[in-house]
């Protein structure tokens, strides 16, 4: 075990078990109010996308650190193929599949 | 209930290797989802706990994918108010898309009484729970004999990608997502990982305020 990942996935995990159990546990105490559940609909979208933006343009890929950095990342140009899969498809496999073979691809064809 | 579950398979999985990808142990990858049990979220700390970003801002972001579960809590607590605390704690725990989504569904149309609503919930969520864990440590050990230049960990921002692009419902939902996207891409060298809490609180601000501008 590594003890500082098991500290943070704890830490994490009293966090969602907290929201989790916010009014399970505390409904007698507070009520949601209207501008709350109304933000709560964008925080999905908002968030996610945030976080690709790092993924694809900062992330570590193991294919670089295994055989070296080329000239054009491949990562950028895998999303775009893995979000037009997505658009064609409409399910998450396909998604991950396109994505996954282009990086490879783009990869391979600088080497 | 049963109709859901292929569904959480892939992500199960991607949830295993990832942390074994990024160089932690399977016990790690394993305890993550026993300890957190809420599949975004753990790909997301996963990911930020690779780009070195401090404790706290991952705390923030679990926290804001999470933040549904307030959600769902207030929705199924009418139905287990009368449980007892431990049954509550771990109804809690077990909270998940799925299960919400069928209790919602079938609580109001069904007069069960207490103990059936219990066992309803703890069935589903049992079923969940077990494959969740079970594709977590498969897919640890998988990651473990998978070399690295397969680059398993670039399979996050590829679930994201899926899952966002899932949440498009209406143009302000893409509203949100363009903006989150724009502002964490232009504060991508920030200090503190600014550009993506910058960029989440502006995509939600976006679609709050494009809602209310054409209503």
């Amino acid at each position: 075990m590594t003890q500082e990942f098991i500290i943070i996935v704890a830490l994490a995990g009293l966090v969602t078990l907290a929201l989790k159990s916010a009014f399970i546990e505390g409904q007698h105490y507070f009520t949601l109010p209207k501008w709350f559940v109304d933000a709560l609909e964008f925080v999905p979208p908002a968030i996610l996308c945030a976080l690709i933006i790092p993924g694809i343009f900062k992330g570590k890929v193991g294919l670089i650190a295994a055989f070296g950095a080329v000239t054009i990342d491949p990562k950028p140009i895998a999303a775009a193929v893995a979000a037009l899969a997505f658009f064609m498809t409409k399910k998450t496999i396909p998604t991950l599949t396109a994505g996954m073979a282009s990086l490879y691809l783009v990869y391979w064809l600088q080497i | 209930m049963l109709p859901l579950l292929p569904g959480i398979i892939p992500f199960g999985l991607i949830a295993g290797f990832t942390p074994v990808s990024f160089g932690y142990t399977w016990l790690d990858s394993w305890m993550g989802s026993l300890l957190m049990f809420a599949g975004a979220s753990q790909l997301a700390a996963y990911q930020l706990m690779n780009e070195d970003a401090s404790i706290w801002v991952i705390l923030l972001t679990v926290a804001a994918i999470n933040l549904r579960y307030v959600l769902y809590s207030a929705s199924i607590a009418p139905h287990l108010a009368d449980a007892n605390r431990t049954t509550r704690l771990l109804a809690g725990y077990g909270l998940t898309d799925q299960i919400y989504a069928v209790c919602h569904r079938d609580y109001p149309i069904h007069n069960w009484n207490l103990n059936a609503r219990i066992a309803y919930y703890a069935g589903g969520t049992l079923l969940l729970w077990g494959l969740w864990q079970a594709c977590t440590v498969v897919g640890a050990f998988v990651g473990q004999v998978i070399p690295v230049f397969w680059s398993l960990e670039f399979m996050i921002p590829l679930t994201f990608l899926a899952l966002a692009l899932n949440t498009l419902k209406t143009r302000a939902h893409r509203v949100a997502a363009i903006t989150g996207a724009i502002v964490s891409f232009a504060g991508l060298n920030l200090p503190y990982n600014l550009g993506l809490i910058l960029g989440g609180l502006s995509g939600i601000l976006a679609g709050v305020l494009f809602r209310r501008v054409n209503q």
